[in-house]
């Protein structure tokens, strides 16, 4: 292709050359019109590509300072929102195989419901996978508190199953953070439940 | 006032303007605030299917979907999950996908119900409301019809226009806008 427009863009300066009037040498021949102008459209396409190219260039670098930027505010958001002094995030993790089919989750905080949330199919291979959810973000006072997870799904050969844990915890001027741990205990052959801060 | 124009105009002219005033404010208040959410993101959710798993809207992003509002009381639900079967056959292959959310508060019913309907597509069960307020789907059947993008294109309260080739039309339309 880069031969095709050189030999293009030299055949369109052989014709300007002699676009004044000067003689062809003996046994030359003269460039057809329609082969310059193609030369020069040539050069003038090249041209466009590379202000394209540019213009693309320019484009990604943008959507990459605005997803940035994206990214800022939304943390700047939850610092604001959920102070660290008061904030408790709750997070879903899993790790089983067999004896358990995850349904939903529902948390209690001092008896009070906070979150109950049903996991699709998708949401269950992500956690799985080793994706961790944050089923609950919020403001908790200093203090003692006590948090009570339900898990309900299947369990051991296809039956509902449902099953409590609870943590009590107490708040103090850093962020809280706790762990729902779902998974297999290979001995009891039965799922295990498991409510943790982590620190 | 021209002289001589009977007294009765006084008081019927500015009469019938009020009526008219009346009327216009209560049949706005009858459209229901379902048709609002045209052309905003549809509001997500999570519901039980009766085949026992659970569907989030978002999840269907990059498909065309239509969600109906129904209950098994309602005659005109009914016929229309009917007919909405035939545009689910038909769009089988495609990117499109029906959610049927049922207001029953019973759920025995409505497996029954449902059972009888033979639906080719998941019936959800909204037993706690949350999703048709979401909507404020005051009335039925409604049929919200959302985009690949996830925003609502039209909102249908009239069963009647929501039937046959016309809900397939939009369909294929918003199909081919990819």
């Amino acid at each position: 292709m880069k031969l095709i427009k050189s030999g293009m863009v030299l055949a369109a300066a052989w014709v300007s050359q002699f676009a004044a009037g000067q003689t062809l040498p003996d046994g030359a021949e003269p460039v057809p019109e329609f082969l310059a102008s193609q030369a020069l459209a040539a050069e003038s396409v090249g041209g466009d590509e590379a202000d394209f190219r540019s213009l693309d260039t320019e484009i990604q670098d943008l959507k990459g300072l605005v997803l940035e930027l994206n990214r800022d505010l939304f943390l700047l958001e939850e610092e604001l929102l959920f102070p660290a002094n008061t904030q408790v995030s709750i997070f879903v993790s899993m790790d089983v195989g067999e004896f358990f089919g995850l349904d939903s989750v529902q948390i209690q905080l001092d008896d009070k419901n906070l979150a109950n949330y049903l996991y699709t199919s998708r949401e269950i291979d992500a956690l799985v996978r080793g994706g961790v959810h944050q089923l609950y973000l919020g403001n908790v006072r200093a203090g003692e508190h006590e948090l009570v997870a339900i898990f309900t799904g299947t369990g051991p050969h296809a039956r509902d199953y449902r099953r409590g844990a609870t943590l009590s915890f107490e708040k103090g001027i850093g962020p809280k953070y706790i762990e729902l741990s779902i998974s297999d205990r290979q001995q009891a052959l039965q799922p295990e439940f498991v409510v943790r801060e982590w620190e | 006032m021209r002289e001589g124009a009977p007294r009765s105009s006084w008081i019927t002219r500015p009469a019938i303007a009020l009526c008219l005033v009346l009327l216009s404010i209560l049949v706005t208040s009858l459209v229901s605030a379902a048709t609002q959410l045209s052309g905003l993101p549809a509001p997500d959710f999570v519901l039980k299917s009766l085949s026992g798993e659970n569907l989030r809207l978002s999840e269907y992003r990059g498909q065309v979907v239509i969600v109906t509002f129904w209950a098994t009381w309602c005659g005109d639900c009914r016929a229309q999950l009917s007919e909405f079967d035939a545009l689910h056959d038909s769009y089988q292959d495609d990117d499109f996908e029906l959610l049927a959310v049922s207001l029953d508060q019973n759920w025995s019913e409505l497996k029954k119900t449902a059972t009888e309907l033979d639906l080719s597509y998941p019936t959800l069960h909204d037993a706690d409301l949350v999703v048709s307020k979401l909507y404020d789907v005051n009335s039925m059947p409604v049929s919200v019809l959302i985009d690949r993008d996830g925003f609502v294109r039209e909102v249908v309260e009239d069963h009647r226009r929501a039937r046959g080739q016309s809900m397939s039309d939009r369909v294929g339309e918003l199909l081919g806008d990819w």
